[in-house]
């Protein structure tokens, strides 16, 4: 029988055509009927674990999980039932009774409308006014608050095991599993470890699938019910995977920031783009700043900006560096700002990297997750676009073959199957030494090697960094047709950046524009200062405390815009709060500056470049 | 209905008060309520104890946690024909509990020493004191008939359980009335 084939059902008297391979839960929803679950989640494998979800199947000796058994043909279920309700009444009881469920401290609790906890909601529904089995809060289960940004109330698990699915099946981390038998069991990091010391690496998928308050956001705690939040699809800025996101506000606060399964990502983030995006960050800068006397001081708008104009208009040269965290509008104003008004050509990027973009079909991050062979050649995706690691493992996971070219060890390493130096591929398979190897049955050179992985395997994928030799990228072309290419970019927007003409790049000037919005200095500073320095900046930081003229920016949650990601997409950036009133968007204020030395741009012409992009 | 009136006495165990006054929040409606009830000894009134004769419904709040709430729970319980467990702490062990997952002794130390208010405290000790026990839902110590859970149970919910019983009816909480966040 083919996935596709139908199966004639009936739910409660109503005729239900399923599909075969569904599930009795999933036929159910379909036809509009709810079966209540726990365990359950609509983008987790399913485990049958909670017993929520009893049916009664005819022909059937005892109920059966909906979430689990799958359809078949003349099947007659029976979903609503007092037979039903009672197993699910006492599957709760059992639930409340394992732990200790004190709702009244508890974040998530709330009321039959607004609650967060599926326990609770399902308690409601049911009329659970009491419990029949005492809980005995004794049990030793400690708060683990060991991590920074989330917490485990070991007494509020439902042993669910969601989090262990999204673990291993989604981030294939393979952290949590279960310790203890009975009574007893509960969710444990590697051998038991305190979480923050375990091979955890804070992704908070399982905080997003918990259907209890076990895991609870420190930040977003008792900030608001689900039911009080707006929820925004937007894009992630924090790397150029651009993950899909989904951003909690309410009253102009930015709570939380969950991940999209419907997105590339598959609802993947990762810690960068979970919880650090929404940590406080240093001091905002919300007033233009002007130098004087050797210290910066608060100055307004007119002040700061006749100052620029009238510096870079008396500088010989002048050179402009932008964040690749920006988007293709305000860079699309800041080329046009220095092509345009000031006749230099020396504007680029303060990082970021882009491989050639030109090597063969171009991959999409769906295809990583269901590829069956990869190769990895330069870059650390696990630690630069850890979303794109996750997807990897994953798919090493599922049995796909892992290559991974490198000079240095990665991250991804303990995962491939195959190792290779970029030497090793870059002669595409005709090196000088190949006699050699042949005649003393050397290993056939790692061209070869990879050429026939990748030719053997059905939906191969090369993921690709910077900073390679000609000659490997050369080898790479050379590869089959069915190879898919995805390059692992470093800079947000850089690709962006790059279709406006902007790289990494030696700028010189006497007078220096910095456009750095929300980026902070890496390791490298990125840029000396020069005789006149402008930095426009979300805050204050070494780069500001270097600028003759400090100009604010807005973070990348107040921007509205668009970034293209690493597949090349353009993804429109939303704006989820509102920027403070004395900060403008990046291009009004390089309009400004532009006005000022008597070249009024319009934004018109700017978002012209920007939709090309 | 029968002319005679509910009688209706209430006591509190270990809680905060809160469902009492949640209790006294049903309002105007109280009036209504006294045409068919009558209320008896309540820690909120002048007679604290429910009469040796007894009352139709008993009422009480907060959890067991030591050997004077047991004796004043057994005690509503013999003097009462329905017993309500009013709130959270009654229904389910509620906040005092937390009093017993930590260190019990580190718990007392806290309260009658360390506490920021506090001179020369010291963890009372008179054995003429109530000697402490688990701490636990009301229906571990006497059985009940009626649960009201809630921290506190709405005005409305209380309003909505003792016209019921007043009617002669179970009263089955659900929707808005069972929230018992």
């Amino acid at each position: 029988m083919s996935e596709s084939a139908l199966v004639n059902i009936t739910i409660n008297g109503q005729a239900v055509q399923a599909r075969a391979g569904q599930t009795v839960m999933q036929a159910a929803e379909a036809a509009g009927i709810h079966v209540p679950g726990l365990c359950n989640h609509p983008h987790l494998r399913p485990e049958g674990s909670c017993r929520v979800c009893l049916v009664d199947i005819e022909r059937q000796r005892t109920l059966q999980p909906s979430c689990t058994f799958p359809v078949f043909e003349g099947m007659v279920v029976q979903t609503d039932t007092e037979k039903v309700h009672a197993a699910r009444r006492f599957a709760l009881q059992m639930i409340f009774s394992e732990r200790s469920h004190y709702c009244m401290y508890c974040q998530s609790s709330g009321t039959s409308e607004d609650t967060d906890c599926e326990l609770q909601k399902l308690g409601y529904e049911y009329g659970l006014d009491s419990w029949s089995y005492a809980p005995d809060y004794h049990k030793p289960w400690p708060l683990d608050a060991s991590r920074q940004y989330f917490v485990m109330d070991p007494s509020r698990c439902i042993l669910c095991r969601r989090c262990i699915r999204a673990c291993s099946d989604v981030v294939a981390n393979h952290t949590l599993g279960l310790r203890q038998r009975g009574a007893r069991t509960m969710i444990s990091a590697d051998d038991g470890s305190p979480f923050a010391e375990s091979s955890c690496v804070e992704c908070g998928t399982c905080l997003q699938v918990c259907p209890t308050g076990a895991l609870s956001d420190r930040r977003s705690a008792y900030m608001g019910h689900n039911a009080q939040v707006k929820r925004t699809p937007a894009a992630c800025v924090g790397c150029a995977v651009g993950c899909g996101i989904e951003a909690l506000t309410r009253d102009n606060q930015l709570l939380r920031v969950e991940g999209d399964w419907n997105a590339g990502n598959g609802g993947l983030l990762c810690r960068r783009g979970r919880f650090d995006v929404v940590e406080p960050q240093p001091k905002r800068v919300l007033k233009p700043m002007v130098r004087r006397g050797g210290t910066l001081q608060d100055a307004d708008w007119d002040e700061a900006l006749a100052l620029v104009a009238e510096r870079f208009a008396a500088a010989d040269t002048v050179a402009g560096m932008a964040s690749p965290r920006l988007t293709n509008e305000s860079l699309a104003a800041f080329t046009c700002l220095f092509h345009e008004t000031l006749g230099s050509s020396e504007v680029g990027l303060i990082n970021g990297e882009v491989p050639p973009l030109d090597l063969g079909t171009p991959g999409r991050l769906q295809d990583i997750g269901g590829a069956d062979c990869i190769a990895v050649v330069g870059g650390d995706p696990l630690e630069d676009q850890p979303v794109i690691g996750y997807m990897v493992r994953r798919a090493v996971d599922n049995g796909a073959k892992l290559t991974v070219v490198n000079d240095s060890p990665t991250a991804l390493e303990p995962y491939a199957q195959l190792h290779l130096r970029p030497q090793d591929i870059s002669h595409n398979g005709v090196s000088p030494f190949a006699r050699l190897r042949t005649v003393y049955h050397l290993r056939v050179s790692g061209i070869s090697q990879l050429r026939s992985t990748l030719e053997a395997a059905e939906r191969p994928i090369v993921l690709y960094a910077a900073g390679m030799s000609a000659t490997v990228y050369a080898a790479l072309r050379a590869l089959p047709r069915k190879v898919g290419f995805l390059p692992l970019v470093k800079g947000t927007n850089a690709v962006g950046a790059l279709r406006l003409g902007l790289t990494c790049r030696e700028l010189r000037g006497d007078a220096l524009y910095v456009l750095a919005g929300d980026d902070m200095p890496g390791e490298d500073n990125g840029w000396r200062p020069r005789d006149f320095t402008v930095v426009q900046a979300a805050y204050q930081s070494e780069w500001t405390d270097q600028a003759d003229v400090v100009l604010p920016a807005r973070i990348w949650s107040e921007q509205t815009g668009h970034v293209v990601n690493l597949e090349g997409q353009s993804l429109p950036v939303t704006p989820l709060v509102q920027a403070p009133k004395s900060v403008h968007a990046d291009w009004e204020t390089l309009l400004q500056v532009s006005m000022r030395m008597g070249n009024a741009l319009s934004y018109d012409e700017i978002a012209d470049i920007s939709r090309a992009v | 209905m029968s002319s005679k009136k509910v009688t209706v006495a209430s006591d509190w165990l270990a809680g905060c008060a809160g469902c009492h006054m949640s209790f006294l929040d049903i309002d105007e409606r109280l009036v209504n309520l006294l045409q068919v009830a009558s209320l008896h000894a309540t820690p909120i009134t002048d007679f604290k104890h429910p009469p040796p004769e007894g009352v139709d419904v008993g009422i009480l709040e907060g959890a067991v946690n030591n050997s004077a709430t047991e004796e004043v729970a057994k005690r509503m319980r013999e003097r009462c024909k329905i017993l309500i467990a009013l709130g959270d702490c009654a229904v389910f062990g509620g906040i005092p509990t937390m009093r017993d997952r930590g260190c019990r002794i580190e718990a007392l130390r806290r309260a009658y020493v360390e506490s920021e208010s506090t001179v020369d405290g010291k963890v009372p000790d008179d054995p003429a004191l109530a000697v402490m026990q688990d701490c636990r839902p009301l229906d571990q110590v006497v059985d009940v008939d009626v649960y009201l859970p809630g921290c506190p149970p709405s005005a409305d919910a209380i309003f909505y359980a003792l016209t019921s019983l007043v009617e002669g009816k179970k009263p089955q909480l659900s929707g808005k009335l069972l929230d018992w966040h």
